[in-house]
């Protein structure tokens, strides 16, 4: 603490943040969990109905479920794609000697561009007429039967407006995990590869737990993102066809904003929330339980 | 992007391994290991990188060599009317005028706003600043959906819906938590004496902030600025949400604008419209990647 500070200094310097912050983030969030109670399509008079929207999400909502299923979905491409790519990535730089700075950047650059963009991009690589990228390519490969309206095919749209947001941030969680990597001390590395560890054990071993800490950082980040995701699979394709690529998220959106019927969609931002929640708390149960034993 | 963007000077805890000699073997015989590796980067970073260059060279082909010729080959002919039309569809203009005002807006209440509540958690500090702290986490958890309706509802009741402050209070809010997380961390570094001789030297908390602390900050001033700018510059959902009117739409607002009825589309109009927007934040990014990089590489380490 500093030695001449007074109280008043302290609320000069803390009221003003606290104000924004409360006016942005803490009341809205009370705001929904009381709005969630509520009937209200923002004209008529509120109507109190209790746990009513509640009890209807869970029990009466086939879309609900429908778009929680999705968004789990998505969560897991997403994953994969991030930490998966990252993790790959990262390791595979630590033994390069040249060029990794060039590699690091251009790696980065997707996480720059703006979710609008990203979307129209890849509505052209998944298109089929005229023929896009994506296409394009399994026709050469040989793969030409996997051809297909990637957006309006009910059974890859999902998978197709996941790829997108793990491809996009990617290169942020490898640098995460990169800078991580080289933090690893070299005398351990060097002692193991002396008593002929491979390449393999060195990893599971050594450089991993090693990297423990930040890797359930990644994690939390990656997942708590993951499943706010909204903006490319709502430019993308809005949800459709029918329900197969709706997410929470975008269900939520459109039932404030197009069927106007703000309680219930402020049930369904409240579960999200409680979603993101339980997530994290989930990472750090399961990993303190793998530490412990 | 768990922290704080380290000093510059600061050096890393442990020597680049590429900086230790390496076994002589390993020099003169490239490995098969290293081999692959390099084959596999480079293969991912095409993934990465191609849909970004395939993006620029089609905002360059003739429409009718879009419309017909193989996407992977190279234009027939360069034209830049593609170019001229995307000015000519849009208010590109304006909506790099109104991402602009936005982004600065919002940054410099998270840097100026971050910076206090830092100064007051870590360099004052005060008896319920765990409780202050815990309450700024809160906004690194929650998703930015749970404002959307509440917000909505408070800024049509004060006749802030269509303005710029309806997307940079919200914006700002809900980067603040990570920005006082940077700061926090940074006002760490900062030897106790230097605040103290200060204060013997009569110096109170506020000219100690001005002459101290805030100019000490420049470099998490700029990883903060940087990082926060990617995610403002770039923002749909409180744009989409808060705006409807034509002059205040943002870029990726005013990208929508290319989307046709009935979903015909001039795409390589779009595309160089797309092209156009996104070089700002670009070159942004490739001068000051180093700063950016090496903030969120320090954060990294230290968990």
């Amino acid at each position: 603490m500093l030695p001449n500070r007074s109280r008043l200094s302290v609320l000069v310097f803390l009221l003003p943040p606290l104000l924004l912050y409360g006016v942005a983030v803490l009341f809205p969030i009370l705001q929904s969990l009381f709005l969630s109670f509520f009937s209200w399509n923002g004209i008529s008079d509120m109507q109190f109905v209790g746990l009513a929207n509640y009890v209807r999400m869970l029990t009466g909502d086939d879309i609900f479920w429908r778009s929680f299923f999705n968004a789990l979905g998505y969560l897991a491409i997403c994953l994969v794609l991030q930490l998966g790519g990252a993790l790959l990535v990262a390791s595979l730089l630590t033994s390069m000697r040249r060029g990794r700075e060039l590699i690091k950047t251009l790696y980065l650059l997707p996480a720059v561009i703006s979710t609008v963009a990203i979307a129209f991009l890849f509505v052209r690589i998944y298109s089929l007429e005229p023929v896009g990228l994506l296409n394009q390519l399994l026709h050469w490969i040989g793969l030409g039967a996997l051809e297909r309206p990637w957006l309006s095919d009910i059974n890859s749209v999902l998978a197709a407006v996941s790829a997108p947001e793990g491809w996009r941030f990617t290169g942020l969680y490898m640098l995460i995990i990169y800078a991580a990597l080289l933090s690893v001390p070299q005398e351990l590395e060097e002692a193991a590869r002396l008593d002929g560890a491979s390449r393999w054990q060195l990893f599971t071993k050594i450089r991993f737990p090693h990297i423990m800490p930040v890797w359930i950082t990644t994690t939390i980040m990656a997942t708590t993102y993951g499943l706010r995701g909204f903006d490319i699979p709502y430019l993308m394709t809005n949800g459709g066809p029918g329900q197969s690529s709706e997410l929470l998220t975008t269900y939520m959106y459109k039932t404030a904003f197009t069927s106007t019927d703000f309680g219930y969609a402020s049930t369904i931002a409240v579960f999200i929330v409680v979603e993101c929640l339980v997530a994290v708390g989930l990472i750090l149960f399961m990993l303190k339980r793998k530490a412990d034993a | 992007m768990t922290a704080p963007a380290a000093p510059v000077t600061r050096p890393r805890a442990t020597p680049d391994p590429s900086a230790s000699p390496a076994p002589v073997r390993r020099r003169s015989k490239p490995s098969l290991h290293g081999t692959l590796s390099k084959v596999i980067i480079a293969l991912i970073v095409i993934v990465q990188v191609y849909p970004l260059a395939w993006l620029f060279i089609t905002s360059l082909r003739t429409e009718h060599d879009f419309a017909t010729g193989d996407p992977f080959a190279l234009p027939k002919a360069v034209t830049f009317d593609n170019y001229a039309r995307a000015f000519e569809t849009g208010n590109l203009g304006m909506n790099i005028l109104n991402s602009f005002i936005v982004t600065m807006g919002a940054n410099l209440l998270i840097v100026l706003l971050g910076m206090m509540a830092a100064y007051a958690l870590q360099v004052l500090g005060f008896r319920f600043s765990k409780f202050v702290r815990i309450l700024f986490l809160i906004g690194i958890i929650v998703p930015v959906q749970i404002a959307l309706v509440p917000l909505f509802i408070d800024y049509s009741s004060i006749n802030l819906l269509d303005t710029y402050p309806s997307m940079i209070i919200p914006l700002a809010g809900f980067a603040l938590p990570m920005s006082i997380y940077l700061f926090s961390s940074f006002f760490e570094y900062i030897p106790r004496e230097t605040y103290e001789a200060a204060s013997l030297d009569g110096a109170g908390p506020y000219r100690i902030f001005g002459l101290i602390t805030l100019p000490l900050s420049v470099n998490t001033v700029v990883t903060v600025v940087l990082v926060n700018s990617i995610f403002i510059w770039n923002d749909f959902i409180f744009a989409n949400t808060f705006v409807l009117s034509e002059e205040l739409k943002t870029i990726p607002l005013g990208l929508q604008n290319y989307i046709g009825a009935m979903g015909k589309t001039d795409w390589t109009a779009t595309f160089a419209a797309v092209c156009v927007t996104i070089t700002p934040l670009l070159l942004v990014f490739l001068v000051l990647n180093k700063a950016m990089i090496q903030g969120l590489e320090s954060g990294a380490t230290k968990g």
